[in-house]
């Protein structure tokens, strides 16, 4: 029997989830990103550090009453993003503070990487 | 029992063309900023517009005869810092939207809400049908 997988049933259609924006810097001490995620509230949030992957994901968590919608430039606020971190990066330290539809991350770097002065001991 | 089907993996793979070239849905980035969502029923409209990271001072919002006026300002939050990515957006905008009636002008609320401006509006009673007495 030949099935077309390509008629999606409900239970498959795939939640779409948006890349949300974001800015990076780096300085000596830390990695700063700013991702744009609005409408997510910090219930509904994940950020799941495995490995060498840093793993954002939100879904909202309100159902959108998508009976009465009458014109749309955006659908369900879901969005995932996955960022490779090095070593340096002190998992335990990851900070992230979710304001106004603004996701900041501080990730901190271990203190075995930071640049250090190395004194030269004088042997006479 | 299972039975391997050549077919099944042909027919995958024109998902995935599909799913490639179908435009994903999200932010139309075509459209004029904010990106907006209308709801219509029961004589209330609601409106909701994606402003992340804009504080309430800096967002004017204007009712301009049967139109909705967002105006504002999406402030630069760089640090003095050498960016890796910069791919968040920002700077003035405008946005015009067209309500299906005409609203109460006393009765408009507006919330933010985690980046979300939600802006409720009630149809005004000279915009609802009136039934004519015949003399």
């Amino acid at each position: 029997m030949m099935t077309d997988t390509n008629i999606k049933n409900n239970a498959e259609v795939k939640k779409a989830f948006q890349i949300p924006l974001a800015d990076i810097y780096e300085t000596e001490d830390i990695y700063s990103v700013k991702l744009e995620m609005p409408g997510i509230s910090k219930d509904n949030l994940n950020i799941v550090v495995d490995d060498d992957e840093l793993k954002i994901t939100a879904e909202s968590s309100t159902e959108e009453n998508t009976g009465n919608l009458k014109y749309a430039e955006f659908r369900a606020k879901n969005f995932s993003r996955t960022f490779r971190i090095g070593n340096e990066v002190d998992r335990n330290r990851i900070d992230a503070k979710l304001e106004n539809g603004i996701l900041a991350l501080t990730l901190h770097k271990s203190e075995a990487v930071k640049p250090k002065k190395i004194t030269i001991n004088q042997v006479n | 029992m299972y039975t391997y089907n050549i077919f099944n993996d042909m027919i995958k793979l024109r998902t995935v063309f599909d799913d490639f070239f179908e435009q994903k849905p999200g932010y139309e980035s075509s459209r004029e900023f904010p990106p907006v969502q209308i709801n219509e029923g029961n004589d209330q409209i609601t409106i909701k517009a994606l402003v992340p990271g804009i504080s309430s001072e800096n967002i004017e919002i204007q009712l301009v005869d049967e139109n909705i006026v967002l105006s504002g300002s999406k402030k630069e939050d760089y640090e003095n810092q050498q960016y890796i990515r910069k791919e968040r957006v920002f700077g003035e905008f405008k946005k015009s939207i067209k309500l299906p009636y005409r609203v109460k002008h006393d009765e408009i609320n507006a919330d933010l809400a985690n980046g979300v401006l939600t802006i409720s509006l009630t149809k005004s009673e000279d915009a609802k049908p009136k039934k004519i007495e015949i003399n």
